[in-house]
């Protein structure tokens, strides 16, 4: 893998958190392309361990180094102690040497001065030295090594000579024989000084030696320490970077890899899979996003399947809603043609176009032209309805007066109120303000409701009222007919229905009207109700937007 | 005298026309279907004509629009007989080019006065 592939790995990745520049990031790509940190790190990834556990791992790994060189300082300090107090023995044995020979020399010249002088203060001051020499062999004999204790014990046997001797001299001098206790001194005395000064000498060096050893042996021991303590803080210190580094790339590179794959499953790119040797949290978290992925995956072709498929339904229920809408469109012509050749020769005979109307056929004629109109309602309910069972019923919007409704409502109907001899009242307050909607359709309204009452009703009167109701306007059309009962006021506006069977061998009618005027309401963004007492009555109300917008209009 | 052409595939309503212009001075000329009208229209040159929107061969909507496109019959004005079928026929038919449009079943009255107004009798 060449740093370029790096560079691009790192560019596809997007922006990386925690980048400080992009030169130590290349430092730590080379890092990790070419040593073998990479396959440490990869190693260290895959060790069957939590994040916690590695990490605790790696400082108690430095931690016990640091322990260590602690205590190798501490067993170098007490080496050295030891050492200095062995050197301090020696030095100290050394000063004990001296001081025999010095006080040998002492002796020797008290001797010379007793030869001379012969009294017998000086002869005491002789022997005055022999307690210095017991006090110090003692003091040499402790801690002397075997070779030393050799030469201290002829010291001994030569310093006791030297005092028998002294002894003898002190005798002949104080025989007063002077000549023999001279001749003594220098062929015993002299002899045995030399002798003990020798041995002192030879001690001192042999001791001097020890302490050359010593010395060097505490330098080398000091150097050690030092070598130790240097090695054991360069020892934690690669440790610590190397560690530090290991464990935390091995975090890091799933980590990136995570990000890495999240953009891809993020962009729609479920075909990827996220792979890292980690056997620690981030391996379960890259298992549980191969799982989410792969589940995305699933869905997401579920999902592309079921949008297919509701393409495909889709194109098909348009194709079936253009044959309806065609059909609608063709029916309703053929339909109409028949009718309207029915009703037009039917006025054409009524306005006198083929000469005078013989009185006897004026009615049947009428009669024709009635049922004719009846048979366009029919028809044209049953169209309305299909229309809107279709979707294809839209309203034509424009501007209109209630006031011009009610009025075409109630000419419409007068004729057939006067007939049953009923009271056809309408109430409109003279202040409505110019409304917006399909005027067309909310007279079809108005007309249903009030043609309904009319026919329900015996006696009485039915009246046509409008309010105005904030942004609605309200439409109550009451009567005083046979009413409605409470358990089929629900079913009232279904289509085909009618309160009672036998309602439509008494009144007629097919139940279409209640039907299409709840849609043409709804279409308005309105709604239609009713409140009913059988026997007493019924009013039918409907609300609806006093402007209609496209948006409103459902 | 006046020539009104008549495009219509239905014989009875062709009849209520032709019986309602007979003691008028309109000239009545007729086709059954889409092209013809088209055909007898450049070639009659009408006065008027009323045009059913659902005609065989070519629909009322396209015969009007290929009349309006074609400078010896465009002057020409053309009601247009709806059926109420889908919302937007009368919308279809003005954008079509027609002057008036009537909704079948239409008065034979009201279709009389219309084609006075469009066209007066001379």
């Amino acid at each position: 893998m060449g740093p370029n592939e790096n560079e691009r790995r790192v560019g596809s990745s997007g922006p990386v958190p925690g980048t400080t520049s992009g030169l130590a990031e290349r430092i730590l790509r080379l890092l990790l392309a070419y040593w073998p940190l990479g396959p440490l790190v990869r190693r260290v990834a895959h060790i069957r361990a939590s994040v916690h556990s590695k990490l605790l791992g790696a400082f108690l790994l430095i931690a016990f180094l640091l322990i260590a060189m602690g205590a190798m300082g501490l067993r170098s300090i007490a080496s050295v102690a030891h050492q200095s107090r062995l050197l301090d023995q020696a030095r100290e044995r050394v000063d004990a040497t001296r001081q025999i020979e010095h006080a040998l020399g002492l002796q020797m010249s008290f001797t010379r001065n007793a030869l001379l002088l012969r009294d017998d203060a000086t002869i005491q001051s002789m022997f005055r030295e022999n307690n210095t020499f017991r006090d110090t062999f003692e003091r040499l004999e402790a801690g002397a090594g075997s070779e030393q204790r050799e030469t201290i014990a002829r010291l001994r046997t030569t310093q006791d000579k030297v005092m028998a001797t002294v002894g003898r001299i002190a005798a002949l001098i104080r025989e007063d024989k002077a000549d023999e206790a001279m001749t003594l001194h220098l062929d015993e005395g002299t002899p045995l000084y030399r002798e003990i000064a020798t041995l002192v000498t030879r001690a001192v060096r042999a001791e001097e030696a020890g302490m050359g050893q010593l010395r060097q042996g505490v330098e080398a021991t000091y150097r050690r320490a030092l070598l130790l303590t240097g090695g054991f803080a360069a020892t934690s210190i690669v440790l610590a970077l190397g560690l530090g580094f290991v464990i935390s790339w091995s975090f890091i590179l799933p980590v990136r890899e995570a990000e890495g794959f999240l953009g891809r499953v993020a962009k729609g790119d479920f075909s990827a899979s996220i792979d890292v040797p980690n056997r620690d949290e981030f391996g379960a978290l890259a298992r549980q996003m191969n799982e989410m992925s792969r589940e995305l995956h699933e869905l997401y072709d579920a999902q592309r399947r079921a949008a297919h498929q509701l393409r495909v339904l889709n194109a098909e229920l348009e194709q079936a809603s253009r044959a309806k809408s065609n059909f609608l469109a063709s029916m309703s012509h053929e339909l109409r043609t028949p009718m309207n050749a029915i009703l037009g020769f039917t006025e054409m005979i009524r306005d006198g176009l083929y000469g005078e109307v013989p009185p006897e056929i004026q009615e049947p004629v009428s009669d024709i032209h009635t049922c004719g109109k009846q048979l366009l309602g029919l028809i044209n309910n049953v169209l309305d309805l299909s229309k809107i069972e279709a979707g294809h019923m839209e309203l034509a919007l424009g501007e209109y007066l209630v006031d011009d409704i009610v009025n075409t409502v109630k000419l419409s109907l007068r004729s057939l109120a006067v007939t049953k001899g009923l009271d056809l009242v309408t109430t409109v307050p003279p202040d409505l303000p110019l409304c917006l909607g399909d005027g067309k359709r909310i007279t079809q309204c108005l007309m249903n409701l009030a043609g309904n009452a009319l026919k329900f009703t015996r006696e009485g009167r039915v009246e046509i009222r409008v309010e105005p109701r904030g942004e609605s306007l309200l439409f109550a059309v009451a009567d005083t007919g046979i009413g409605i009962p409470g358990d089929q006021i629900e079913s009232i506006f279904e289509e085909f229905r009618q309160a009672d069977a036998t309602v439509s061998r008494d009144f007629g009618g097919t139940g279409l009207g209640l039907s299409i005027t709840r849609k043409l309401v709804e279409l308005h963004g309105g709604r239609i109700w009713v409140e009913s007492e059988v026997g007493k009555g019924s009013t039918f109300f409907f609300a609806i937007p006093v402007r209609v917008t496209r948006e409103a209009a459902a | 005298m006046k020539t009104v052409l008549y495009v219509e595939d239905n014989e009875f309503n062709r009849k209520i026309v032709r019986q309602l212009l007979t003691r008028t001075s309109y000239r009545l000329i007729e086709a059954v279907d889409g092209e013809a009208g088209v055909t007898t229209a450049r070639d009659a040159v009408p006065d008027l004509i009323i045009m059913d929107i659902q005609l065989p061969k070519l629909s009322g909507l396209e015969a009007t629009r290929q009349l309006r496109a074609d400078p010896v019959t465009a002057p020409i004005p053309v009601i247009v007989i709806t059926s109420f079928a889908l919302a937007g026929d009368e919308e279809k038919a003005r954008e079509a080019g027609a002057a008036a449009y009537l909704a079948k079943p239409y008065s034979p009255r009201e279709l009389l006065q219309m084609i006075r107004q469009l066209a007066p009798e001379s």
